[in-house]
């Protein structure tokens, strides 16, 4: 085997290591990702709960709270309220 | 032991409260305390907690929702507005959305939900309690003394204080972990920074408070607490249950005030049979007040001939409780 063909070989071998970890890499980030979402919604569901009739924090501090979870409100009483996640089966 | 006593034993004990069932004096008791101490030299807030606060009508003033107001040199009075209170509270959070999100409206949803939180019936108590946090963390005075809301709420926002700062406790534990998963994917996205977790330190906050306002009734240390009694079976028979349940939460209790005792003398006066009977009943209940919680009783209260209102009752009762006052 030349040089060339050793160089090239290598070169290929570091792209397809490269390409696994990235493919690992991103389903590791992925299922983090997704793990904290559903924490997210876990937390938001015991702060705010009394939005859905499930009273926990006291109302007077879950206003405390509110201001930080405006933005996952919506997706938030989406994901309660519907019966499966589609995303369930992706996971 | 009288209660001049125990004010001169224990100056660290900065934080006054008495405590019992409604409409036995708390507030009588509370204003004229607070009274004794300012003329002694002494810096004091005399504040209310009950949202039916009843500083106003003692003082002949109104300072309901006022602040602070100065009664006399050293005496300040303050009975905390609660839905003054909850409104500008309500306030503040539309204002902290509006900002961070650079909207000019808060969202129907989000807007609906602030509305209903205000009208838990616990919003009042939390409210009041919350607000007490800022007025004692200041640490303008010498003297807190606090006309304590009925036991029963006492009681009530103790046991939640508890609650909460488990509850508390439990969120901040899964904040922290959420925390973890960030870090993993800031770590495979090669992010250098991690953007600090707001939430989990609004929960601290939160817990602080929580604490703050339950550990002043609890504070051994820092904390006198008075209950009161009358010499009526109801009124003692309460009272030791109350006392047992105030053991549980570790109130410390420094002794008894026994209000409304009939004077004694009116025994060798030509009394209506009426008073005579009301007398012997007394007479009676006051033996078992002596036999139940003899050792800590520090003061008895006669009762007056007319209402405690406005400053020369108020001195009046003052001497009863502590002695002359120059």
């Amino acid at each position: 085997m030349s040089e060339e063909k050793v160089k090239g070989f290598r070169g290929f071998l570091d792209s397809v290591i490269e390409f696994l970890y990235g493919m690992a890499g991103h389903d590791m980030t992925r299922f983090a990702l997704k793990t904290r979402g559903s924490m997210e919604h876990l937390f938001i569901l015991i702060t705010m709960g009394d939005m859905l009739g499930v009273p926990i924090l006291p109302p007077y501090y879950s206003l405390r709270i509110l201001p930080y979870v405006v933005p996952q409100i919506a997706t938030w009483k989406r994901r309660m309220l519907r019966e499966r996640d589609l995303t369930d089966a992706l996971a | 032991m009288s209660l001049a006593e125990v004010f001169e034993k224990h100056p660290e004990r900065r934080y006054i409260e008495f405590g019992g069932k409604g409409g036995l004096g708390k507030t009588t008791l509370s204003a004229a305390t607070a009274y004794w101490l300012a003329k002694k030299g002494y810096k004091v807030l005399v504040f209310s907690v009950d949202p039916q606060a009843s500083l106003s009508d003692i003082f002949q003033r109104d300072i309901f929702g006022k602040g602070a107001v100065e009664i006399i040199p050293g005496l300040f009075a303050q009975e905390i507005d609660a839905d003054k209170r909850i409104k500008e509270y309500q306030d503040e959070i539309r204002q902290k959305i509006l900002d961070m999100y650079g909207l000019s409206k808060v969202p129907d949803e989000v807007e609906r939900y602030i509305q209903a939180a205000a009208a838990e019936p616990a919003m009042e108590e939390s409210a009041i309690f919350d607000q007490v946090v800022d007025i004692v963390v200041k640490g303008d005075y010498d003297y807190y003394i606090y006309d304590l809301v009925p036991l029963g709420h006492a009681l009530y926002y103790l046991s939640m204080a508890t609650v909460y700062d488990q509850w508390i406790d439990k969120i901040t534990k899964l904040r922290q972990e959420m925390e973890e998963y960030s870090k993993v994917v800031a770590i495979m996205q090669r992010k250098k920074e991690l953007e600090e977790d707001k939430i989990l330190r609004e929960l601290q906050e939160i817990r602080y408070r929580i604490n703050t306002s339950s550990s002043i009734l609890t504070d051994r240390e820092k904390t006198a607490f008075f209950f009161v009694i009358i010499p009526e079976e109801m009124a003692i028979l309460d009272t030791e249950k109350a006392a047992k349940l105030f053991a549980k939460y570790k109130v410390p209790i420094s002794g008894y005030v026994v209000n409304r005792v009939l004077p004694a003398e009116l025994e060798h006066q030509n009394i209506p049979e009426y008073l005579r009977y009301r007398l012997e009943m007394q007479k009676k209940h006051l033996a078992t007040i002596k036999e139940k919680f003899g050792h800590q009783v520090l003061a008895y209260v006669p009762e007056f001939e007319r209402d405690i209102t406005g400053l020369d009752m108020i001195h009046r009762v003052a001497e009863v409780l502590f002695g002359k006052i120059e």
